[in-house]
């Protein structure tokens, strides 16, 4: 069995990711790739006699690294060996993605361009020469559909002649001025003789990079104490003149390629201008946006509701069940408080999950978020954020962790410290089993508005904490809002399936392990010392809460509620995991803590503003601590959501007992 | 002469010039917003604006929009 390794490349939102999909169906998982630690899903395919490895690279419009996930990309191109590129192009917008192929070409990779949408491309009267582009590129060209997995199979069989060919691939060259070919082989001369350090670069695309302004090239150069020629004798002018020489080199060889191999049939319709003008209004904008998010949230809690609703019954039937079996008392305590208990009421919430990732994708899938985040831009950017950081924050809703991710698409740094501090206080799923449960309990026919009142609270936590680190901290303006709407697609219920089965697995994964693993120690802590009353005062559980208790005691929690915070840590469902063990497993809870002396609805409302605001959960933690790089910046966003949520919860608690006279 | 943020919605226009440097610019370039390009302005928020430069829309915020020059085709 030969091991190919390819590289999926692309610009963002030409259907990367779902040929990455039927290229790889489930065989995925994301790796961490050497040398940075940021992920790139890697997949595998079987042919005949070849195993194809296929890392997908985040979508990007050219490789001049100005962003995070730029680099990646750039990355695994020059230094991970790859035996061959795939680049996916819209069939639809050639010539915009052929601006990616004339970077791609140079590296002297072997390369496969994959023909993407090409159904759209004929229905809007494009007809392609694709021998003609062949031809003109001298890379081979193979037609897909990636949405119905059309011309897969033709990809892989080109995927496997071309990167089991010996002779090194040779591509179109880029037919550059005089003013930049005679600072290429000045350049390259030099670093000719300082091969060593260019790694598998040659010397004349180190050159053609160098001017281009990668500066991450420039400065490994500078370490090994070299002066690079024209690089370091030149103004900026003089290299940004050259840098624009090389770009418009770039367009005119795309232009050529297009006008050749490229016809069109029938005069082109734009629909989607008038669409544009319709949902990104100036004044309609606003309004159509939040309707679409009101949809989606009401659809996420009555989609889900039979689920549930099912959910509680398969749970229930087993409940009856152990009470017919004869059983060790301590096993049906660990099955009923510990498992039923702990992981039944976290599980409830799954469907709601699934629902929300799925109408999130769709959303993505037809283009409408782009508009989102330009319909958002003002307003963002009039609190100190990124119009881009939107996205994000929508995201955030879903789970805060591929949310902090997402940051990677942000240029300036200060735009991305700022939103990652605040995207933990948009309020993520796990957070909203606290919700469901203390506001049915203490707010009875109010209790949606009590949910909605705190999701609108983190949103306004968010809002307040940009606008304090950008005047205080970074005291600059977010960096200018530049951003692609793609164009407007069918949502495919496949692709938007996919996607909220691979989200949502990770939920479930995260249920299975961390929260029943959460769920487990505190049970055994509110089992043990031997003999205690389960859950009682004096278990395990019980001592730990009283020793944290007189932190909380201003905020008026009970020693349970703080052992709930402490382990809502591992996961935030675990705060009503560990709830659900100590109050008397999953059907007693609610009326357990309706007749808790020591409990009121103010102290209620506090506790969920607290569970809203402090810290991150653990994995959100984690790529917290990833995305930042440093401990500092991830140690002032943990300080400041705790600080913030106890502020909060204080104020809540006492300005609240004050209206209700307790 | 006139900055791409006081344009109107559905006018025609031709780039003639890019202020300033760095990585705007380069991001501006890459995007293919360049010297002597049309654009078509789809939608005017404000100093923001959605522009189509052939098959593809780009969204610019009021300060990416006033570095771009444009004339009226």
């Amino acid at each position: 069995m030969k091991e190919i390794h390819i590289l999926l490349a692309g610009n963002p939102n030409v259907g990367k990711t779902t040929l990455f999909n039927s290229l790889c169906g489930v065989h995925q998982h994301t790796g961490n790739y050497p040398g940075v630690t940021v992920e790139i899903k890697t997949g595998k395919r079987q042919m005949n006699d070849h195993s194809i490895i296929v890392s997908d690279l985040p979508g990007t419009y050219s490789l001049s690294a100005f962003t995070p996930d730029e680099q990646v990309a750039r990355d695994a191109l020059l230094t991970s060996g790859p035996d061959a590129v795939v680049q996916i192009i819209d069939a639809t917008n050639i010539e915009r993605n052929l601006f990616l192929t004339t970077q791609l070409m140079e590296i002297g990779l072997p390369m496969i361009i994959a023909l993407n949408m090409c159904d759209l491309a004929e229905e809007q009267g494009i007809t392609i020469d694709a021998d003609c582009l062949e031809k003109n590129l001298k890379i081979p060209v193979v037609r897909i559909v990636a949405r119905k997995g059309e011309g897969i199979e033709e990809l892989i069989k080109t995927i496997i002649q071309v990167s089991t060919h010996k002779t090194p691939a040779v591509h179109r060259a880029i037919e550059y001025p005089h003013s930049v070919t005679s600072h290429i082989s000045e350049i390259g001369n030099y670093l000719s003789a300082h091969a060593s350090l260019l790694g598998s670069l040659s010397p004349y695309y180190a050159a053609i990079r160098l001017m281009e302004g990668d500066e991450h090239l420039e400065k490994m150069l500078h370490e090994k104490g070299l002066t690079i020629p024209f690089i370091d004798t030149s103004d900026s002018a003089e290299r940004d003149g050259i840098a624009e020489d090389i770009l418009l080199a770039r367009y005119k060889t795309s232009e050529e390629i297009t006008t050749c191999s490229v016809k069109c049939t029938m005069g082109r319709v734009m629909p989607g201008d008038l669409i544009d003008q319709v949902l990104t209004h100036r004044l309609f904008g606003i309004p159509i946006f939040l309707s679409c998010m009101w949809f989606a949230f009401q659809l996420t809690f009555s989609a889900s509701n039979p689920f549930l609703v099912g959910i509680e019954y398969i749970f229930g039937y087993f409940t009856d069940r152990m009470n017919g079996v004869d059983m060790d008392p301590f096993v049906r305590s660990f099955l009923s408080d510990g498992v039923i208990g702990g992981v039944g009421s976290v599980l409830v919430f799954v469907p709601s999950i699934f629902v929300l990732f799925l109408l999130l994708s769709i959303l993505e899938d037809t283009g409408y978020l782009a508009r989102a985040a330009f319909v958002m831009d003002r307003l963002m950017h009039s609190v100190g954020l990124h119009g881009r950081s939107f996205i994000p924050f929508l995201i955030g809703f879903g789970c805060n962790v591929p949310a902090i991710m997402a940051t990677r698409t942000l240029q300036s740094r200060a735009d991305r410290i700022i939103t990652i501090i605040t995207i933990p206080f948009m309020s993520c799923t796990a957070r909203l089993p606290v919700y469901v449960l203390f506001a049915g309990v203490f707010f009875g026919a109010a209790a949606g508005n009590v949910i909605f009142f705190l999701y609108v609270l983190g949103i306004a936590v968010a809002i307040l904490s940009a606008l304090i680190f950008r005047r205080l901290v970074f005291r600059d303006e977010p960096s200018p809002f530049i951003m692609e709407l793609p164009p407007y697609r069918k949502p495919s219920g496949f692709a938007a399936a996919v996607h909220m089965w691979f989200k949502g697995r990770e939920y479930l994964k995260r249920a299975g392990l961390i929260i029943f693993g959460g769920v487990i120690v505190v049970w055994v802590l509110a089992t043990l010392p031997a003999g205690v009353e389960y859950g009682s005062a004096d278990s395990l559980a019980g001592i730990i809460g009283q020793v944290f208790q007189p932190v909380f005691a201003p905020l008026g929690f009970n020693w349970q509620l703080v052992v709930g915070l402490i382990f809502g840590f591992i996961a935030k469902e675990v705060v009503v995991g560990s709830l659900g063990t100590l109050y008397g497993g999953e059907e007693m809870l609610e009326s357990s803590l309706a007749a808790d002396p020591t409990l009121h609805p103010v102290i209620a409302l506090a506790y969920m503003v607290f569970v809203l605001l402090y810290l991150p959960c653990v994995a959100a933690l984690g790529v917290i601590r990833q995305e930042m790089s440093n401990w500092k910046w991830t140690g002032i966003a943990i300080g400041w959501g705790i600080l913030v949520a106890y502020v909060f919860a204080f104020i809540i608690l006492h300005v609240g007992s004050l209206v209700i006279g307790a | 002469m006139v900055p791409l943020s006081l344009t109107k919605s559905g006018e025609k226009v031709v780039v003639r010039s890019i202020c300033g440097t760095g990585h705007l610019a380069k991001t501006l370039g890459q995007l293919g917003i360049i010297i002597g390009i049309e654009l078509t302005i789809i939608q005017k928020a404000k100093e923001s604006v959605i522009v189509r430069i052939g098959e593809s829309r780009y969204a610019l915020g009021a300060g990416a929009a006033s570095m771009v020059l444009v004339e009226p085709l």
